[in-house]
């Protein structure tokens, strides 16, 4: 008796505490006042790709005044992203731009937002197009894959053998990637065989380890191409470590990192885009978007500082990948 | 024969991965091949003997990874600032034997269970360190930390004599020390042991510490290896680390176990992923041959009469 | 109130008994209560939408995968076990249900009920390991942690993921009932009561406490240990097949990672209930409280707008805090042991604490 007295008393303190009270943070989708809240969420926390992203995202939202929030998942589970945008849609903003891990995972919960009237653009990797108003792109898929396997090929002449390092076999853009390496192979460079593939993880540690085995069981391997960030200098120290000049790597990854083996000679070419440039665009769409400046239809959308960019059906575009080599990595700090 | 069945059997295992890759992949016995297997596998084998030991005592430790990435870390920003190597080590293994002091001072001091503690304090430090770093390497160290500042050849010899003393050290202190003994009573039986003048909260709180010390040599073993220190490091260190005590004889249920088994495991299992190379076997079976082998070496343990 | 100086009671003591282990265990739910009353409150004044009915239905729909593992995780850790083998059988269902469907041409109520069984199947390998050949039930779902999220990278290459069910399927996850029940609600409501009922009010629950507590005591005392063991992990097994369903259709996909980490959030919340690791203590409201509490943290910060790595230190502190405050109420109520690490068993006044 006295028990259920107790919780009784304290079911009723909850449930007083917790009533609903004015909510005291600012903003909320179309009230007036002008300034929207962005809703920012990168593939996941703990990767430095995203870091310079974040600042470029943040200088834009200083820009325009809007409200910034920068949430993903710490998590490996595919559904971690989801589970960030459905709470986002309880939230109430006004804008979701995502790099999505899981196309299709994630269009399920983009979807819902649009239909609660949040506006939703994609950046860094797509989600499923009716899941989304635009796609903020850096580089397509076909870009990437292409400019990897024209850099490996400018690497080993027209034959030859090489590797790639991933970062999991089920990475959903990895794969998209791979894709696009193959298919570039197979239709420009048919002399030229990938004989191993193997994941690291996402740890250099790993694509340390992974390389090293890789140019021992292969000796006729003289590229690896490093698909994931950590494990271009990853492999890149393996190559070193093994004293084989006749190696090479080359590989997507942040020029920080790989300053030093592209100066020494290891690492010919990193591919990467301005990834502060990324995040800065991806603000000013979401914004332009939400505001309902940027609409199907436009051709050029004015980046702010970096004047008009390509807009086409759903994509705007960036650039072209970014080839970092010795002569300019070292203009570029992240 | 019969004391050291275990032992003898991972070694056995080992022996014929060796030659099945003798005869189909001799490449991986290139010198060259078989020094990166081992320097990779040394700081596990440290890790390994740590958490065998804390087993053996009859507590578990899963938070090895976390707190491998955390002397990991620090070992580089202490020598991004110039501090000499030796001081640097001395920070990879005060910080890992002070992280493992807060493991064992809530195990042993209030008798909290290690699995739960471990668990928090795992999950804990490890979001604590993406939430700093955010994935950002620990670079522009000087020269004198990778393979303190020896040459390549140089210093993988001096990493991998480093670990085998440390090794011989610990079995030759089991073995031979009091203080071994004591492991084996409080995992045995710690109520025994307390009655025969033991105290198993003593024992446990430095079994932890020391985990964490060897833990974090384990770190820094690892980290000389390269130019920069990814934060990342040691993620599935623990499942890596138990699995091979735990395949080299190490019973989870406490009291038994013996290093040279460890060191067994340990080789066994670092063998796997390289040999899926030079095999060219489909990458993803590594998992799945992983928990296979563990399976089998427990299963087999209750069949040849083990407890 | 209560005295701490147990060994002056005489055994049989009603009116110390009762004042010892009810004091006891409301001290335990409360303290629950207590931070979930925290939790609300700060929420309330930090996160926008958080106290809505609309916002307290999410944070269940978004638990019920993790909350449906820490319900059948409660028997097993009640028996003295543990298994860590949930959240990659959980893949492994995911992707062969995705298989059977797609690839199988099976109806897709048909790979459901297969999934089932597939997932009865894997807590079948579990059990027998742990049954038949007695190994400790740590390192046997170690194993088949490994083995089960192999098996699944192996199945699909790691590359192929599942997609495009019928939308009838997607109801389960993402549907509404009435415009505001979520879907998946029934069905956890539907488990959490037969888990309840399974181990509060029947043989079997008593069979696995009795376990958990002595498994030799209870094998004398009668209880076919074996078989209530094999029974509380195929039931694992078979709940993991279902939240692999839920899973699937809430997030409109499967793929070889899904579910890559829930066993430690479900560990989490049974320990957060307050049930014992070792066995012996625990119970089901215990664990939704848990739940409750990880769920409310998750749900809080993100609207809070804070970030998520805070959710994991914050639940790795809780869980410490816990910890060291059930052990502390433990010694101010109950006579101080000198075992390390052995639980206080509940209280037989037969039986005087040594």
């Amino acid at each position: 008796m006295k028990r259920t007295l107790f919780f009784a008393s304290l079911l009723a303190t909850v449930l007083l505490t917790g009533c609903p009270k004015g909510k005291v943070s600012d903003t909320v989708s179309g009230d007036g006042g002008g300034s929207l809240t962005i809703a920012l969420m990168p593939k996941s926390k703990g990767n430095a790709y995203f870091i310079a992203c974040h600042k470029g995202a943040e200088e834009a939202g200083k820009q325009i005044g809007a409200k910034l929030l920068w949430g993903g998942p710490t998590e490996p589970d595919p559904a971690k992203q989801n589970e960030i945008v459905e709470t986002w849609i309880t939230r109430g903003v006004d804008v979701i731009a995502a790099a999505v891990e899981n196309k299709e995972g994630i269009s399920t919960a983009l979807r819902k937002a649009r239909k609660k009237g949040i506006k939703v653009v994609t950046w860094d990797s797509d989600a499923e197009p009716d899941a989304r108003d635009f796609l903020v792109n850096q580089a397509t898929p076909e870009g990437i894959g292409s400019t990897l396997m024209d850099e490996a090929a400018k690497v080993l002449g027209n034959k030859g053998e090489y590797a790639i390092i991933t970062a999991s076999l089920t990475a959903a853009n990895m794969n998209e990637w791979q894709k696009n390496i193959a298919a570039r192979n197979a239709e420009k460079y048919p002399d030229l065989k990938m004989v191993a593939l193997r994941p690291c993880d996402d740890l250099k540690d790993k694509a340390f380890s992974e390389t090293t085995a890789i140019l021992n069981a292969n000796p006729n391997v003289k590229l690896i191409m490093a698909i994931c960030s950590p494990a271009v200098p990853g492999a890149a120290e393996a190559v070193k470590q093994s004293g084989r000049t006749d190696v090479k790597v080359v590989g997507l990854g942040l020029p920080n990192e790989n300053k030093r083996y592209v100066h020494e000679g290891i690492t010919p070419a990193v591919i990467l885009w301005n990834t502060a440039d990324l995040g800065y665009t991806t603000v000013l769409a979401a914004a332009a978007v939400a505001k309902g400046e940027l609409k199907p239809g436009v051709t050029t959308f004015k980046a702010g500082r970096l004047g008009d960019l390509e807009v086409k059906g759903d994509n705007i575009i960036l650039g072209k990948p970014f080839v970092f080599t010795k002569d300019n990595i070292d203009q570029f700090d992240f | 024969m019969k004391k050291h069945l275990r032992e003898i059997a991972v070694a056995g295992a080992l022996v014929l991965l060796l030659l099945v890759l003798a005869f189909a992949a001799p490449a991986f016995f290139k010198p060259q091949q078989l020094i990166s297997v081992l320097t990779a596998a040394a700081p596990v084998l440290l890790a390994a003997c740590g958490v065998a030991l804390v087993i053996i005592a009859r507590q578990i430790d899963i938070s090895i990874g976390s707190l491998f990435a955390w002397c990991s870390v620090l070992a580089g920003l202490a020598a991004a600032r110039g501090w000499p190597m030796p001081l640097v080590a001395l920070v990879a293994i005060v910080a890992g034997a002070f992280l493992g002091a807060i493991n064992g001072g809530l195990i042993a001091g209030l008798g909290l269970p290690s699995i739960v503690v471990t668990l928090a304090t795992m999950v804990t430090w490890r979001e604590a360190m993406r939430w700093w770093r955010e994935g950002e390497f620990v670079r522009d160290l000087p020269t004198t930390f990778q393979w303190f500042g020896m040459s390549q050849t140089g210093g993988q010899w001096l990493l991998l004599i480093i670990a085998a003393l440390v090794f011989l050290v610990l079995v030759f202190a089991l073995k031979h020390l009091a203080g071994g003994r004591f492991v084996y009573a409080v995992g045995s039986d710690a109520e025994a042991a307390r009655l025969a003048g033991i105290s198993p909260r003593i024992v446990t709180f430095l079994l932890f510490v020391l985990m964490g010390a060897l833990t974090g040599l384990g770190a820094l073993l690892g980290a000389i290896r390269f130019a920069d220190v990814d934060p990342k490091t040691g993620e599935g260190l623990e499942l890596q680390a138990i699995a091979a005590a735990v395949v080299g004889g190490v019973a989870i249920s406490g009291g038994r176990g013996k290093l040279w088994g460890v060191l067994a495991g340990v080789m066994l299992l670092a063998c796997i992923a390289p040999a899926l190379v030079f095999l060219h076997i489909q990458p993803q079976w590594e998992r799945a041959i992983q928990g296979a082998i563990i399976l089998a070496a427990v299963a087999a343990d209750r069949w040849s009469g083990g407890k | 109130m209560t005295t701490t100086e147990t060994s002056t009671s005489q055994p049989g003591s009603k009116e110390t008994d009762k004042k010892r282990v009810p004091a006891f265990l409301r001290q335990f739910s409360t303290i629950l209560l207590l931070v979930i009353a925290i939790e609300i409150t700060i929420f309330s004044n930090t996160a926008s939408h958080f106290n809505t009915t609309g916002n307290f239905l999410e944070i269940i729909r978004l638990s019920v995968e993790v909350g449906l593992l820490a319900l059948v995780m409660t028997p097993v850790i009640l028996t003295g076990g543990i298994d860590l083998s949930v959240g990659s059988l959980l893949g492994l269902c995911a992707i062969l249900f995705g298989k059977l469907w797609r690839d199988g041409h099976l109806p897709v109520w048909l790979a459901a009920i297969c999934t089932l069984l597939i997932g009865a199947t894997g807590g079948g390998l579990n059990a027998l390991l742990v049954t038949r050949l007695r190994l400790p039930p740590l390192i046997v779902t170690l194993g088949s942690f490994s083995l089960f999220r192999g098996l699944a990278e192996a199945v699909t290459r790691g590359v192929d993921n599942f997609t495009g069910f019928p939308d009838s399927f997607l109801f389960l996850g993402q549907g509404y009932f009435l415009g505001t029940i979520p879907a998946q609600l029934p069905v956890f409501a539907l488990v959490a009561v037969g888990v309840w009922l399974l181990v509060h009010r029947t043989v079997y629950g008593r069979a696995f406490r009795a376990i958990g507590f002595s498994p030799e005591g209870a094998r004398f005392a009668g209880i076919p240990v074996e078989r209530r063991l094999a029974l509380a992990y195929i039931l694992t097994g078979s709940v993991c097949g279902l939240a692999s369903l839920i899973y699937v259709a809430h997030v409109g996909q499967a793929k070889a990672d899904a579910g890559t980490g829930y066993e430690l959030l479900a560990i989490t919340a049974v320990v957060l209930g307050g049930a014992s690791i070792f066995g012996g203590v625990g119970d089901v409201h215990g664990t939704l409280l848990g739940l409750a509490v990880l769920a409310i943290l998750r749900n809080g910060l993100i609207l809070s707008d804070l970030p998520a790595e805070l959710a994991g230190i914050l639940t790795g502190v809780l869980l410490l805090a816990v910890l060291v405050g059930e052990a502390v109420l433990k010694k101010l109520f109950v006579h101080r042991s000198r075992r390390l690490n052995t639980q206080v068993a509940p209280l037989n006044p037969l039986n005087p604490p040594a």
